[in-house]
């Protein structure tokens, strides 16, 4: 059963009067409740020089309130039977917790607490900060990551979806206890928040506990995006991240994908998941199960509040690497050229219709639908009428929208390897770089 | 164990409606096919596990849960990489990725097309002790489901160019997760050093050399070993009509043959004497730890004690490690530890890494000197109540789908022959007190039983 509670006038658009959003899935199966408490606003907030800074301010919230120390808060919620954690992407951010229904009162108190009287104790950020440091030296170690980081930061060269949320060594260092004091009062508005319940509650009881959640927070209307629309480069660029005794490579190429606002979108996420989205798409035909060169082959167009990244990804040994970037080149190029058959439209169409009841088998996917639309400024039926929007796209409609928003000569491509082994074939195996960079793994 | 619920009056009802399928299904059916019902297993308060078995040895447990439109679909094989013999480790493994290969009445690729235009979503795993693969389609398709699967259990083709093409995809996932990820390349290297003697000692995935080596033949052996109906459990959750799944099963799967599995050659790891240590250098830019302590089996008594003893020193930020090295001393960046849930005695695991210009010197002192206090002094009440309530919360999460059910009925059955395990083990987190989590701290945590990986950096990296 779902529900889209709003205190919204009916005719007011947007969060006009400044008060919270509430989306409840109720569902007695078990006695479980799932609270997701999103802001608005996230990470491209951060100023220049300070990333990091709201991904710091969020993790603070847990680590001493309302006359809690850090350690009691945290013994506090495992003793509930409660797990509550946090999200921060560049444009939302989001509390999460999960806990059993007999102690469902006292955790919305705590999440209430977190949000609203964290203390903010200078030794405590200062121990944060050091943590973090440790934990950007420790993300090192993941060769996915380093390619992901690289990727996106070319791919948005310029825009806040390039920056690191976690920030950098000298930028977190860089961060004041009168930094995050001011990040928290910028994002913790009562009208910047949405709130969805999925689970062991009813709506009434829903509601009052939301009351209780955003009671303490001041009022305040909705953090404006300053996320604009992300622009292509117009040309073909290579990152190589070189990282010693690598026998195996991370590969990552795409450009700016788009927008369940762009009117074409469901019909190139239909043609991507031709192209990469499945077990038997193109990609994963021609590179895993040919010639075996990598574990997995996928290409993914993701959204955001803005056009994200759509993006290849495949891993293989060193050997290959080079062979397997030139193979998926010509791939996309054949995408984009001769495009879909009707036959495999039939295929993805069909998959997509039938698997979509794997998006909404539980309460909490249900009910995070319907708070996605809300926070990524969604078309208001773009979940519930998904089915039938897939059904409608011709063949037409996935081959042009491939044409229109995917091209192979604006294209990133991000490898982690062993650059005095590989770097060279890897560069001869994109024709017509405009750029190429080589960077350290630890380079900060 | 099987227990059977309590007769009432509405189960009464419900159990002679079922004896009356039963007797339907099995009219002028073959012995192989006949089905038996072995008993209704509760699980959990709300939740009932019916247990089938045909004539040819496959065990079928059936969960009905209407809150989708789904069913989960799971088919459990007792075999994993403890079946193996050194110089052809990783066979379960790579035999696991051949399953999606072709079969007599489907061709290659066939099998994953299918279920994909169903709108199934599958996959599979393989571990020490057993190999699962599963799928989770809507309701209207499972008999497609059905037939694939039992297609599979009994007429797969195997042909070298996909078995040479799977070891190459085999061996680009161990350079993923074991040669390119220092955590993966320690965790292996602390097995072969913990254990000498018994299976556990190889890694699932198995050997480069051995991927590499694998034979046509050598996987055709191991099918018409381990692949039989009598070696098998299906386990299926979601919203069917009991009759019409049994019937569809009765009929996939009636006429396989059921095989002489052979006796398992076990080997005992000896008792450890003496702690093992090892020092490596991995492209890494902070020191690691890795222990391990020789363990008990899922199945032991000690088992749920020494998990709880884990989680007060391990689990989240209020635990007694995290709080000491990462909070208050600042040595570490992550901790972690985990007790393996093996058929035979497993490992207490412990990783720790450093924090840039710390040492595992410094790790290892500050470990050594919390469990020095849970072998010395009882955990508090406290302690304990936090840990029932965490792992409560946990077992709830774990249900939310079809699939999480059918994985912890799969799970449970197929180690320990329990399947309801999960809630019997919940009982037992319920029952245990401190002197419990006391008596195993000083039975396990020993050091003549410990095993230590240091990890070192290999080259001065910018470690900040």
């Amino acid at each position: 059963m779902s529900h889209a509670i709003s205190h919204l006038d009916a005719s007011a658009p947007g969060l006009a009067n400044g008060e919270p959003r509430i989306f409840v899935e109720d569902s007695r199966a078990l006695p479980l409740v799932s609270i997701a408490v999103a802001l608005r606003s996230g990470a491209a907030s951060d100023p220049v020089g300070k990333e990091g800074l709201t991904r710091v301010m969020v993790r603070m919230l847990r680590r001493g309130c309302r006359g809690m120390s850090s350690h009691e808060f945290e013994e506090t919620v495992d003793a509930l039977g409660a797990e509550i954690s946090a999200d921060v992407s560049s444009s939302v951010i989001t509390l999460h917790a999960d806990v059993i229904t007999r102690s469902l009162d006292q955790v919305v108190d705590l999440l209430a607490a977190m949000m609203a009287e964290p203390t903010f104790d200078e030794v405590e950020i200062g121990k944060l900060l050091r943590e973090t440091q440790g934990e950007i030296v420790e993300a090192r170690d993941s060769d996915r990551s380093l390619a992901t980081r690289h990727f996106r930061r070319l791919v948005f060269e310029g825009h806040p979806y390039g920056r690191r949320l976690g920030g950098t060594i000298p930028s977190v260092l860089a961060l004041t206890e009168a930094d995050v004091r001011a990040s928290h009062a910028y994002h913790f508005k009562r009208g910047n928040i949405a709130i969805a319940f999925a689970g062991d509650v009813r709506e009434a009881r829903a509601a009052e506990l939301a009351e209780r959640l955003v009671a303490a927070l001041p009022p305040g209307q909705p953090v404006p995006s300053e996320i604009t629309s992300p622009e292509r480069h117009g040309k073909r660029r290579l990152v190589f991240v070189d990282k010693p005794e690598r026998t195996q490579t991370q590969i990552l190429l795409g450009e700016v994908g788009s927008h369940p606002r762009d009117p074409d979108h469901i019909a190139l996420h239909v043609a991507t998941t031709i192209f990469g989205g499945t077990f038997t798409s193109r990609m994963m035909r021609a590179i895993r199960s040919d010639r075996g060169w990598s574990y997995g082959a996928y290409a993914r167009l993701p959204y955001d509040k803005q056009r994200d990244a759509f993006s290849m990804w495949t891993f293989p040994a060193a050997k290959d690497a080079a062979a397997c970037i030139a193979l998926e080149l010509q791939l996309l190029q054949a995408w984009r050229e001769k495009g879909l058959s009707a036959r495999e439209l039939a295929f993805a169409k069909r998959y997509l219709v039938r698997s979509h009841a794997f998006d909404i088998d539980t309460p909490q996917k249900r009910v995070h639908q319907r708070l996605d639309v809300d926070l990524f400024d969604l078309p208001a039926d773009y979940h519930d009428k998904y089915v039938d929007h897939v059904q409608a796209v011709t063949l037409d409609d996935a081959n042009e929208a491939t044409r229109r928003r995917v091209s192979s000569d604006d294209l990133v491509v991000a490898v982690v390897g062993t650059h005095a082994e590989i770097g060279e074939a890897v560069a001869s195996a994109v024709p017509g770089l405009a750029k190429v960079e080589v960077v350290a793994y630890d380079a900060e | 164990m099987t227990q059977t619920v309590p007769t009432t009056q509405e189960n009464a009802r419900a159990s002679q409606r079922r004896a009356e399928i039963i007797r339907e299904l099995n009219a002028e059916k073959p012995p192989g096919a006949r089905i038996e019902h072995e008993g209704s297993i509760p699980l959990g308060p709300a939740m009932l596990v019916q247990r089938y078995r045909l004539g040819n040895g496959l065990t079928v447990l059936t969960s009905i849960d209407a809150s989708a439109p789904v069913v989960s679909y799971h088919t459990w094989f007792a075999v994993g990489s403890r079946h193996e013999r050194a110089g052809k480790t990783g066979l379960a493994h790579l035999f696991e990725h051949l399953m999606f290969n072709e079969t007599e009445n489907h061709p290659a690729g066939s099998f994953d097309r299918t279920l994909e235009e169903a709108g199934a979503e599958s996959n599979a795993a393989t571990w020490v002790d057993w190999t699962f693969y599963h799928e989770s389609i809507p309701k209207d398709r499972v008999g497609l489901v059905i037939e694939l699967e039992a297609e599979r259990m009994s007429r797969l083709v195997l042909r070298e160019p996909q078995v040479t093409s799977e070891k190459e995809v085999v061996a680009n996932e161990r350079r993923y997760r074991v040669d390119d990820d220092v955590e993966g390349a320690v965790s292996e290297l602390l097995y072969k050093t913990a254990y000498t003697t018994h299976a556990y000692s190889w890694p699932t995935i198995g050997w480069m050399t051995d991927i590499e080596g694998f034979t046509t033949e050598d996987c055709a052996g191991f099918y018409r070993t381990y692949y039989a109906p009598n070696n098998a459990t299906v386990v299926v959750v979601g919203d069917f009509r009991e009759r019409d799944l049994l019937a569809k099963i009765q009929k996939a799967y009636g006429g396989l043959e059921s095989a002489d599995i052979p006796v398992e050659d076990v080997r005992p790891e000896p008792p450890q004497s003496e702690e093992r240590r090892l020092s490596v250098k991995k492209p890494t830019a902070t020191d690691k730890l890795a222990i391990a302590y020789h363990g008990p089996a899922f199945g032991d008594v000690d088992h749920v004690p020494l998990t709880m003893l884990s989680e007060v020193l391990f689990a989240g930020r209020s635990s007694r490690a995290h709080r000491t090295l990462v909070q208050k001393e600042e040595i570490a960046t992550e901790l972690r530890g985990w007790v393996s849930t093996f058929r035979d005695p497993g490992l207490f695991e412990i990783y720790a890494t450093a924090r840039p210009g710390k040492t595992s010197a410094e790790l290892l002192a500050a470990l050594d000197r919390e469990l020095a206090r849970v072998v010395s002094e009882p955990v508090t009440t406290f302690e304990l109540d936090k840990v029932k309530a965490k792992v409560e919360l946990a077992l709830v999460q774990s249900l939310e789908t079809a699939s999480g059910k059918a994985e912890q009925i799969g799970f449970y059955h197929t180690v320990l022959g329990d399947a309801a395990g999960a809630f019997a083990r919940l009982e037992a987190y319920r029952r245990t007190t401190r002197s419990d989590l006391l008596r195993v701290a000083r039975r396990y945590l020993a050091s003549e039983r410990r095993t230590l990986i240091e990890v070192h950096p290999e080259t001065s990296g910018n470690g900040g």
